[in-house]
């Protein structure tokens, strides 16, 4: 479904050239959940920016479904962006001024799919899910980080993504709640057939995952 | 559809929550935009007036004064104003041979005190023939004009204007059959005039007592006229007609003595020299319109750096680029709209005011200039800050703090 091939980031510093990745080849198949292991600057964020395909390699290809995505147009990555990945961010990522719902409807803003369901009752029925359907009205800053993450996993779910990406997504968070949310994602996994891939610097978020795959200093190391 | 509303629904959120700011940009707006509108009302309102002056003056006539005069000053020619000649019976009867000619119509004016006993009034005296009523296109309201029977008797008659006779009579049907004296010397009111308009700077024909011009002679005991009103007969050339006065005129008097001058003529030079000053004004005013503009274009961009990380999480599940764009591109135009709707609104109880004095007006070309103009300001000035918005990296704005 998602295949790097010899995949390279790299950034100028100070007239030297500094790689965030380096030479990764990793395939991830569909319904797989898969975390991706480093300590901090090891250069997970950004391979997960690449497979949100927020970010350009800079050498090698990556491949969605079969296709290029450097052969890409930018409305056509913004499509895949929308209606094909969800994220989930440590910062959570909410627009504050907007309310939850406001918030979850967001991605359907900007898709072109259509469904049998309208986007308002597609976002009640996941608000319903998550417990989190009192809450359409009010504005993200007055909720609970577990309540937030919620949102932000609700607003990644509606438009029935393929892949979501998490990154540290238990990170603002305390264990306890940090472990529903973990549990949620994996429930979406094993029952919605979604694709995951978590990102982390905890071994014991990692233990979730059927496959870890671990970073270090760019490069795979373990996988 | 949806997309649109949306576009609008934001806008409007983020004016309401930056009330203050929303406001001050858009006075830059209102200003520029009031100013030009209201100066193009008021040159329409110009426009206006001049052409019921032209309709006031009637056409195919042309007017003979003395001397050499490159411009006339209405029908106030008074003694004094050009050369030396005055006009007498005997210029008429000559102008009357000219084929072309309709009416000849000598005049004779003065400036009188006009009274009806109980009230009196400084007014113009207006003597001339029974021609100048079809001349000039003056119609009775009560009553009738004098007629030729009336000059050549001498009767004792006066027609008047509706403005003199509401002065000196409070009712303007009230002066009808009255006696008005003029200098000590009485008259007989036989018509009041329909209300005619002018007076703004022109002559107030609303204000004229007229007389036959023979009957006048005993207030003007020189038997001259300071104007001869020439009309030529419909599908006459007025260029050969003029030339035809001309010559006449020019077996008894030499070339600089007099002057032939088409009045509508005139008039059409004045309305084109007033549309170029306004426009030219408008054009000045239209510089309040570009500092505006340069207003909403600092405010733009002062709004995206603000929401950088908005940009990126928008951009990250799913915005295009050119949502992004037209994003801001909507929010600068409904700034740059929401001005120039004001500026509409208070231009348009500025000349509600200002019809009390003078008949400056909008109308719906000026309505669609003012919302178009401001429309493309909120484009133009607002293009750059949602260029930048939309060119920003996804990646970068989202990890924006």
């Amino acid at each position: 479904m998602i295949k790097l091939s010899n995949v390279f980031k790299e950034y100028k510093l100070d007239g030297e050239i500094f790689a965030a990745v380096k030479n990764i080849n990793l395939s991830i198949n569909k319904g797989e959940f898969i975390a991706i292991l480093g300590p901090s600057g090891s250069g997970k964020s950004t391979l997960m920016h690449l497979i949100g395909l927020l970010d350009n390699p800079t050498r090698g290809t990556i491949c969605v479904e079969g296709k290029d995505v450097s052969k890409l147009s930018d409305s056509q990555l913004s499509l895949l962006r929308n209606e094909f990945v969800g994220f989930v961010f440590q910062q959570f990522n909410l627009i504050n001024k907007l309310t939850v719902l406001e918030n979850i409807l967001l991605p359907t803003i900007y898709s072109k799919q259509k469904f049998s369901a309208s986007p308002e009752e597609r976002a009640f029925s996941l608000m319903e899910r998550f417990g989190i359907k009192e809450k359409a009205t009010s504005y993200p800053n007055k909720l609970s980080g577990g309540q937030q993450q919620r949102v932000a996993i609700t607003r990644a779910l509606i438009n029935n993504p393929k892949v979501i990406l998490a990154d540290e997504p238990t990170g603002n968070l305390d264990t306890k709640t940090g472990d529903k949310i973990l549990t949620l994602l994996t429930e979406l996994n094993r029952e919605d057939k979604i694709t995951v891939i978590l990102v982390t610097h905890e071994a014991d978020v990692a233990v979730r995952a059927k496959r870890k795959i671990q970073i270090r200093d760019g490069e795979i190391v373990k996988s | 559809m949806q997309y649109l509303l949306f576009l609008i629904k934001g806008s409007l959120e983020d004016f309401r929550r930056n009330k203050g700011r929303t406001i001050l940009t858009s006075l830059g707006i209102l200003i520029g935009v009031s100013s030009v509108v209201l100066l193009m009302s008021f040159g329409l309102g110009l426009k206006k007036y001049i052409e019921n002056q032209f309709e006031s003056l009637g056409t195919n006539l042309v007017r003979i004064v003395p001397g050499r005069i490159l411009s006339g000053g209405g029908f106030r020619s008074g003694p004094g104003a050009f050369g030396g000649i005055r006009f007498d019976e005997k210029d008429v009867a000559s102008l009357k041979r000219i084929k072309e000619a309709e009416y000849i119509i000598p005049v004779f004016t003065k400036t009188i005190t006009a009274s009806s006993g109980k009230n009196s009034n400084i007014a113009d005296l207006y003597a001339s023939s029974a021609d100048i009523f079809l001349g000039i296109n003056l119609k009775t309201k009560y009553g009738a004009a004098f007629t030729k029977d009336d000059v050549e008797k001498r009767s004792k008659v006066a027609v008047v204007g509706p403005k003199i006779a509401a002065k000196l009579y409070d009712q303007e049907v009230k002066a009808l059959d009255k006696i008005i004296k003029v200098q000590d010397q009485s008259f007989r009111i036989i018509g009041v005039l329909e209300a005619k308009g002018g007076g703004f700077g022109g002559p107030d024909l609303d204000s004229f007592v007229y007389l036959p011009y023979k009957t006048a002679f005993s207030l003007n005991p020189d038997k001259k006229f300071m104007v001869i009103i020439a009309k030529a007969r419909t599908k006459v050339d007025l260029e050969v007609f003029r030339n035809d006065i001309k010559k006449q005129l020019l077996k008894r008097y030499k070339e600089d003595d007099f002057s032939v001058i088409q009045q509508a003529e005139l008039l059409s030079a004045i309305s084109s020299i007033f549309s170029i000053i306004n426009t030219v004004l408008v054009a000045i005013a239209a510089i309040s319109l570009l500092v505006g503009g340069i207003g909403i274009m600092n405010i733009m961009y002062v709004t995206v750096t603000e929401r950088i990380k908005e940009i990126g999480i928008r951009r990250a599940i799913g915005a295009t680029r050119k949502d992004i764009l037209f994003q801001f591109l909507a929010e600068a135009v409904f700034l740059s709209l929401i001005g120039g709707l004001l500026g509409l609104t208070v231009s348009f109880l500025i000349v509600l005011l200002v019809q009390r004095v003078f008949p400056a007006y909008i109308n719906l070309q000026t309505v669609a200039i003012a919302l178009g103009v401001s429309s493309l300001i909120g484009i133009i000035f607002g293009v750059f800050p949602a260029k930048k918005a939309a060119d920003l990296s996804p990646i970068e704005a989202i990890r924006y703090e």
